[in-house]
């Protein structure tokens, strides 16, 4: 009788256990879905509404041109950085605690992404003419200006989008092979097309774990590269306070940041609302909030070494921008620094704080309004506060913005519920495989948890 | 034939009258966006006369910047635009190709000078006031950035003429709008390419310097220091 | 008559390595023989794979095509329509190896997928592959690729003999 956890356990109860989301839908959920399918309907027209009467219903002017569309454009893609780092990050790792959250971490991934990429077009004054910008053979004879950063922007989240996609699908094969062999009626029809006949061959399980080796060696380049690449949009800019060359390693330091913060948020409502509380643990949840912890401090190390070259420096147009923090902007700066690192910081050096789910939430949000602060931060008092002082003005959202940042936010959890609904949302084959390499080893008086590791071998790779 | 059209503004002369600004709207097709707006930040007018406060009250003087397109040589706006909407003509005009123009709006946030102006929304001109309309230059739809042109319809028509009487564009035939209007003549325009061309004369002038010069946009548009009181 | 499979479930790894060593004794090369489990199995546990994973070449040559469109697009563009910007080149260096570098990207990870799904045999709907949906229940199935009559007779007597629980053959490929 082998002693792996695998093999004590009951594997199709577990399996019932982890894809209770995928349980026939109940009056709740279709009153859920209604509701939020209500308020992306409700942004979707305010937004017919902003394109047939111009941009002028925001609360832009000249000279902040960019608002909330973009500085909630870069939060999304920030928010995209969760799946990658989970999933890509910890899998080359060899992070044993990873295997309860993939899935929905690289879902989210896949989900903020989207929702981000929607932002360049709502923000743009012709939206109807946005396919400008697509490069293709066209009577205008004209193609797009790939020097411009805002192309750089459409390659870049093209790339991450389809790859994270690619990543999300390829990721969920065995999964859907397993919940193919569960299911019953339309489900198994769908299933079977989806999981394209894969069926645990040997020879299958070993070549997938090298595509998802290559892909997580290839999805975190990427990854940094778009994030980089969505901060160069203002580091190329001539705008004080922009033009910085802190920007890159800034914006994906900030995006992994409110990753985690945001892939904690949706464990979290996961795991209460599927019951999973037997797979994700204390232990996830435990070493998310390390990763919590270390981000806000290289955060904050961030940004004091960009604000410490500001403000020696003195140079007059940085500095008017940087006094405006302590102006006008003072109360969304002291949101931004408190919710981003004076309270979160302190909370997750505690243990306690990282072992209790309920704390670690509040750290976790704290973490996300404060990381769409400083968003803000970063997108409207520089152009508020730019060059020719006669100009200066100042910006706050109209409640078509507000509509459409709402309808964003219905509608990354629309999707998200959704996919939870059709698709499995833990990864069931890498649990199992975990359980299977799982002993418990018998040192001394007391009892471990062993954990065989194949790939220790050159197994799991390579052939 | 070739052109380097460029601006001399003498801010010994500027008085702030504003008559410039009245002529770039009456000429350019520019939509009046009213009170409301102008508080919110969304004027539309292409040239503006900027006020600072040089000391206080009750010593304050009031020194007056008219602010053009830079139409820079190395204009940070051209590089930004995703679609090309503006680019640089071999006049060494910053063009702006409204048809193109998508929205996007990072070329005035890219413009330092922020002298680049963005259609908030459709305007109409109510009756008789559509009469006033030149023919010589389009109005615009909302979402399109739109700035200051060196009137180029006029510069047009100027080299129309010439070229059908086969003869190059004198000096002083292309005059834009605020040019033409200033009553204390502080603005000039012309041919820096022509060496006997009045603003290839005035630009030798110690006073001249040009705006944020520091960033490296290289503007052609020179102003000459104020030398009454304090300078700028 | 065509190839089949012989398949038998084991309850555990290690009867079906039983089963596996039994095959091999028969003998069978290893290339015949094979294990379907809902989870991964380390290599040898039940068999071997023999074919080597070649499939990296393929990110590589997604990427250099990746990175030839990339290169492409942003000069035929600087090329096609050659106007000035700020007063800067036609071709600009750095905007062309972001662009390049990030279609290259994406070349090498659908490369990779491609190949992936390749590699893994997948979408071959038409052909009748061996399943068992029981390997759901953590059971594993070891399948030998056997010519009918005497070769499936005697795997599917070794595989009954080493514990296999339903040994049977069947028409199909692995």
């Amino acid at each position: 009788m082998s002693g792996d956890h695998l093999a004590r356990t009951d594997a199709t109860a577990l399996f019932h256990e982890l894809t209770r989301s995928n349980l026939p839908a109940t009056r709740r959920w279709y009153l859920v879905v209604g509701l939020l399918a209500l308020v992306v309907l409700w942004g979707l027209g305010c937004f017919v509404y902003m394109m047939k009467a111009g941009m002028g219903v925001t609360g832009l002017n000249r000279p902040v041109m960019w608002g909330v569309f973009i500085a909630t454009f870069v939060f999304w893609i920030g928010l995209s950085h969760s799946g990658t780092l989970i999933s890509a990050i910890l899998r080359l790792t060899n992070a044993t605690w990873r295997a309860p959250i993939l899935r929905g971490a690289e879902a989210m991934t896949a989900f903020t992404l989207m929702v981000g990429g929607l932002f360049p077009l709502i923000h743009i004054g012709r939206n109807w003419r946005f396919y400008y910008m697509i490069p293709y053979p066209n009577s205008r004879e004209l193609w797009p200006n790939l020097r411009s950063p805002l192309m750089w922007d459409a390659v870049a989240i093209n790339t991450y989008l389809l790859g994270s996609l690619t990543f999300l699908y390829f990721g969920m094969i065995p999964d859907l092979a397993i919940a193919r062999d569960h299911a019953t009626g339309w489900r198994k029809r769908f299933y079977t097309v989806l999981a394209l006949g894969f069926r645990g061959t040997h020879n299958e399980w070993r070549r997938y774990h090298v595509a998802s080796t290559i892909f997580a060696i290839l999805i975190i380049p990427v990854a940094v590269s778009v994030h980089s690449i969505v901060g160069w949009d203002f580091a190329m800019a001539k705008v004080p306070g922009w033009h910085s060359t802190i920007f890159a390693p800034y914006f994906v330091t900030g995006a992994i940041f409110s990753g985690i913060a945001g892939v904690v948020l949706v464990m979290a409502a996961l795991r209460k609302a599927f019951r999973l509380e037997k797979t994700l643990t204390t232990v996830q949840f435990e070493n998310l909030g390390k990763l919590l912890c270390m981000m806000s401090l290289l955060w904050g190390y961030f940004y004091f070494a960009e604000f410490l070259t500001v403000w020696y420096n003195r140079n007059p147009e940085e500095w008017e921008v940087f006094r405006s923090y302590g102006g006008h902007y003072l109360p969304l700066w002291l949101s931004m620094f408190v919710c981003n690192f004076a309270i979160p910081f302190p909370m997750l050096c505690m243990r306690r704080v990282r072992r209790s789910i309920p704390a670690l939430c509040t750290a976790s949000f704290l973490v996300v309004v404060g990381m769409y602060a400083e968003r803000i931060l970063i997108v409207v008092p520089s152009l508020a506060r730019r060059n020719d002082p006669f100009i200066w003005n100042n910006y706050f959202p109209t409640w078509v913005e507000l509509s459409i940042l709402a309808s964003a936010v219905a509608m990354f959890l629309l999707l998200y519920i959704v996919f939870a609904k059709l698709f499995p949302i833990v990864a069931v084959s890498d649990v199992q495989e975990r359980l299977f390499q799982a002993t418990d080893r018998a040192v001394g008086g007391t009892t471990v948890e062993s954990l065989a590791r194949p790939e220790a071998h050159g197994e799991g790779g390579r052939g | 034939m070739k052109h380097k059209w460029a601006m001399a503004i003498d801010l010994d002369r500027c008085t702030g009258c504003g008559a410039c600004v009245a002529a770039c709207v009456a000429e350019n097709n520019i939509p009046t966006a009213g009170e409301a707006e102008v508080e919110k930040g969304r004027s539309m007018q292409w040239i503006r006369v900027a006020r600072y406060w040089d000391g206080e009250y009750p010593e304050a003087n009031a020194v007056y910047l008219p602010v053009p397109c830079m139409q820079c040589e190395r204009a940070p706006c051209e590089t930004v635009c995703p679609v090309y909407a503006t680019y640089h003509n071999e006049d060494g005009l910053n063009a702006m190709v409204y048809n193109r123009c998508v929205g996007t709006r990072y070329c005035a946030n890219n413009c330092p000078y922020s002298v680049r102006v963005f259609n908030w929304r459709d305007h109409a001109w109510e009756k008789p006031l559509d009469e006033q309309l030149s023919p010589d230059l389009s109005v615009r739809s909302r979402g399109v950035m739109e700035k200051c042109t060196f009137c180029i319809q006029r510069i047009r028509r100027a080299r129309e003429q010439a070229a059908a009487e086969v003869r190059p564009i004198r000096d002083g035939e292309v005059v834009p709008a605020c040019v033409q209007t200033c009553p204390p003549g502080a603005l000039l325009f012309g041919d820096l390419d022509d060496p006997h061309s009045e603003i290839a004369r005035k630009l030798k002038d110690p006073r001249r310097f040009r705006l944020m010069e520091h960033l490296g946009t290289e503007p052609r548009v020179v102003y000459l220091k104020r030398q009454k009181g304090a300078g700028l | 008559m065509s190839d089949g499979v012989v398949v038998g479930l084991f309850e555990s790894v290690e009867k079906a390595a039983l089963g596996g060593d039994a095959l091999r004794a028969l003998p069978l090369p290893e290339e015949r023989i094979t294990s379907i489990s809902s989870f991964p199995l380390p290599d040898g546990a039940v068999s071997r794979d023999t074919r080597p994973i070649r499939f990296p070449r393929v990110t590589l040559l997604g990427w250099f095509l990746g990175a030839l469109a990339g290169l492409a697009l942003a000069l035929a563009t600087y090329l096609l329509y050659p106007l000035i910007t700020g007063g800067k080149t036609i071709i600009s260096v750095p905007p062309t190896l972001i662009v390049t570098y990030e279609v290259a990207m994406l070349g090498a990870l659908i490369g990779t997928v491609a190949a992936g799904f390749r590699e893994m045999g997948l979408f071959r709907f038409r052909r009748k592959l061996v399943h068992d949906p029981r390997i759901q229940e953590g059971k594993i199935l070891v399948c030998a690729a056997v010519a009918p009559g005497d070769q499936a007779r005697r795997a599917i007597d070794a595989l009954s003999a080493a514990g296999g629980i339903d040994v049977r053959f069947e028409e199909g490929e692995v």
